[in-house]
Formats: C-alpha cells, structure tokens, sequence
C-alpha cells in the first residue's frame, strides 16, 4: 500500500501484530543483551515478553519507606546491606555514602484481547523473595509521576491476577493507552515513519515503573511488514 | 413459559449455604465456634463476610489478627472470582453447607490479591464491568454513563439490590437487533485441571453466516476436552451458576441472562463425578 493511502492510525493492535512486534523487539534485545525473553505457556499458543531487574533502592526513598519496610522481616537483610555498605565506604570517601538496598522487578508484556494493546503487568520483591506491597510500590513510582497518577490510584496502578500465571501482579491499567498512543502514532504517520508499537508504548510506560528502554530500541527495531 | 425476565432474578438471589470454621492454625483465647452464612452466588467473599470477621476476632487476640482470607480443602479461594465461581469450580457435588476455612495469618502473597477495603473490590468490580463492555460495544455504553451511573452498579451489588442494579446494567446489555448480538461475549472458562486461571478469548455470538452460535461451538473452539461424543461416558461437568445449561443455548442468550453482576460469563468446566 501506498503511504498515502493509508488508513488513520490506529491505537489497536491484533494478536498477530503483537507477536510481530514482540519478536522485533526481542531480536534487538538479543543484540543488545539486555535480557528481555518470550515465556510460552504450556500447552497452549500464548504467552508473554518477560524481563527481570535488580533495581538499587537509593538510602533516601528507603529512610522515607521506613514505615513500610518495618512490618516485613527483610528489613533486617536491608539494613545490613547498608552497614556492610558503610563500613565498605568509610575506607574511602567518608562525607557521602551512596547507599543501596536492591530490589527485583520482574516485568511482562502481555497482549489484552479485550482492549487490544499491550498490557505491561510487573511484580517487585525483596533479593529474598519478600514481595512489595502495592504502597510500597507507590512510593517506588518516580515523584515526577507519582502525582499524576495518584489522582487516580485505584485506576492506574493495581494489584491484579495475572491472567496467564493466576499470580498477584501489578498491572499500569490500559485504560489511557489511546491517549498518548494516539498523538505518538499519528505523528510517526505523518512523517512517514514506521513505528514499531511495543517500542512506542513501552518507552512510555516503563519507566513510570523504573523500567528504560534503551533508545536504541527507537532506532533499530522496525515495524513488522 | 416463564419471562425470561425471572432468569435474572433467580440468579440475581442465588443463595450457597457455608459454614466458616477457623483454621486450626491460629491462635485464640477460647475456642471458636463456626458460623453460618447464606452467601450471594453474584457477590464477592470479602463483600459479604464482615459478620465473619467480628464473629472470629471475638476469641483472638489483636496481634495474632492480620488480613483475613478463606481457604476451602488446601485452596485459597480467591475473592476476586464471584462466590458462585468459586463453590462450582471447586466445590460442585460435594455436600451442603460449604465449609471454608477461614486464616487471618499467613497470606498467601503468591495465590491471593490483597483486599484491604471495600474500595478495591469495587474497583476490580468496575474494571470488570469496563473490560466487558470494551467487548461488547468498544466501551460505547459504560463511557457514554456518568460517574453516578457506575456508582448505581456498584451500590446495587454491595447493597443487593435487583432493581437498582438492574435499571442501569439492562443499558450496558442492548445491542443493535440488526447485529443480533453483542460485537464479542465476554466470558471466561475456568478449569481446575489447568495451571491457567481461565480462558478468555474473543468470541462472537453470531457466525459469519449469520447463525446464532451456541455454548457447544464455544467450547468445541476454545475448549474441546470438555466435550465428548455422544458414545463416550462423560468426563466434564460445564456449569454456570450451579447448573448444566444445554450446550444448544446461544451464547447471546447466555451472556444476557447468565452472567454475573461483573458482566461476564463464568463458565466452570469439572470432572465429572465418577458415581
């Protein structure tokens, strides 16, 4: 088809262009080595995009969590990371001390066939498998976002079943997807660009929940034909 | 015949008797008698079980109280499956009163949402109802209601209110009769034999040639274990609020008058019993 001759750009993906998109997207990631892979659901044709990450908590969001980390039993574990950390940095620099607690994110991509688009649902816990609460969560969400969101709490970020695992995951609600696709894909159309779209997308949510896409991402990864 | 009309009510007030027991894995002052409840098949466990609650916290001690959850024979019952859903899935054919396990330590983090408040069922409610209506009118009906509107089903079903409920969701059940249905059905199959939690596809209630298809078409497309041929003993039990419906019924009729307040169609397929 002609460029011209297309139709408006739609927000909608099928089944089919998402897997596409997906295994673009894999493929560079494959090149790049930063760790995204596809999970297949035995038995069955579906399944899902999946990456994992130990993302450093800095000693500031952690004093601010305080109260939330208290209750769980890891606070111990945490709090001698930071001593191991302190006593490994009063050798050197003694003023400041860039100090880490590390969580484990784990990210998928799933396809909604109700909606239609990508669904991004992620877990977080602790190195030893306590997992975070959806509070704690919150407070992990980067300020610039967090009050944004937060108008509307219950609808942005919640905790839901995992519809292919049955597991507790958060799930960022698709419900604005069509918001912010919209102008990305239009524009993409009018300059005559092919996007792929879980690059698009994925640049935009992720890191709302502290997940980067690498531009390289934007640059290599084309729309599947 | 009966109105099809009294379908909705005789779903609507579906009753299970369970009788809640604390787990013997909690701590208490004395020992703690069970409690008796009729519980709505359309409504949520965590919605309905505030009696429970104070009941048991009578003989405990606050520090030994965290979140409750139920449990029935090892499994975790999940809230967010509507109460009908979880007794057919998991308790067809056994006997009367349903007896749940009731913990308020040890959550189980892996198997359960939390439900902290009221506040969070209602929202799993609503994004039910809106996932539902994206597939049937593409979020047509739920975005043309107002906030008050949303709030009407909510209030009907935390209230159990037929009519209340049943003025607003009759809007979100109209279609164009050209069309003859719904765009797809919003439904879900659940198994206890599959590691998934359920299926859900997109399905529509009409055929290309224009015939009205049938729950048997459903299942033969996305769950052909569950029937069998005539010749062969049966394996499965397919139920939807308790009972068998012939697989000849259309599915638009189905999602019309079967599904649950969330505006799905909850189908539970079961072995069959061996008897």
């Amino acid at each position: 088809m002609m460029a011209g001759e297309r139709s408006p750009a739609s927000c909608y993906l099928d089944e089919r262009t998402f897997r596409l998109c997906c295994r673009l997207f894999l493929q560079h990631s494959e090149t790049i080595q930063d760790g995204w892979s596809w999970e297949q659901i035995k038995g069955t044709d579906e399944g899902f995009m999946k990456k994992t990450v130990l993302l450093p908590v800095k000693s500031s969001v952690l004093h601010k969590q305080h109260g939330c980390f208290m209750q769980a039993e890891n606070m111990d574990l945490l709090t001698d990371d930071i001593q191991a950390n302190v006593e490994d940095e009063t050798a050197g620099v003694q003023a400041v001390c860039e100090i880490h607690a590390v969580l484990r994110y784990e990210y998928h991509v799933l396809y909604s066939c109700s909606y239609q688009i990508p669904v991004l649902y992620f877990r977080a816990s602790t190195l030893d498998g306590n997992p975070l609460s959806l509070e704690e969560v919150w407070s992990n969400v980067h300020p610039n976002y967090r009050q944004r969101l937060q108008q509307g709490p219950w609808d942005t970020l919640t905790q839901q079943e995992h519809p292919l695992l049955g597991q507790p995951f958060f799930m960022l609600h698709p419900c604005r997807t069509e918001e912010f696709m919209k102008p990305a894909l239009d524009l993409a159309q009018a300059e005559n660009k092919r996007v792929n779209y879980i690059v698009s997308w994925l640049s935009v949510v992720g890191p709302v929940v502290g997940l980067d896409v690498p531009l390289s991402y934007c640059t290599e990864v084309s729309a599947p034909d | 015949m009966a109105d099809d009309k009294d379908v909705l009510r005789d779903v609507w007030f579906g009753r299970i008797p369970a009788c809640f027991t604390l787990s013997p894995e909690e701590t208490t002052e004395r020992e703690a008698e069970p409690y008796y409840l009729l519980l709505p098949r359309v409504s949520y466990l965590t919605l309905v079980t505030d009696k429970v609650k104070k009941h048991f916290l009578k003989v405990m001690k606050a520090e030994d109280v965290e979140e409750m959850w139920f449990e029935y024979e090892g499994t975790p019952l999940k809230w967010h499956y509507p109460i009908g859903v979880l007794f057919d899935l998991h308790a067809s054919n056994t006997a009367l009163p349903w007896s749940v396990s009731v913990h308020f330590k040890s959550f189980p983090e892996h198997d359960l949402l939390h439900c902290t408040s009221n506040s969070v069922i209602e929202a799993h409610f609503m994004s039910s109802i809106k996932e539902a209506d994206a597939l049937k009118h593409k979020s047509q009906v739920i975005n043309d209601m107002q906030k008050k509107d949303h709030k009407q089903l909510w209030m009907g079903l935390q209230n159990d209110k037929f009519d209340q409920f049943w003025a607003m969701n009759r809007k979100l059940m109209e279609y164009p009769t050209e069309e003859g249905g719904f765009r797809y059905i919003p439904f879900r199959i659940y198994q206890t034999t599959s590691d998934r939690p359920f299926i859900q596809k997109l399905f529509r209630p009409v055929s290309a040639e224009g015939h009205a298809l049938t729950l048997g078409d459903l299942l033969k497309e996305l769950c052909p274990a569950s029937i069998c041929a005539e010749d062969e003993p049966k394996r499965f039990q397919v139920m939807v609020h308790g009972i068998e419906p012939l697989l000849e019924t259309p599915v638009q009729w189905l999602s019309e008058h079967l599904s649950h307040p969330d505006n799905f169609l909850h189908i539970s397929v079961i072995p069959a019993p061996s008897d």
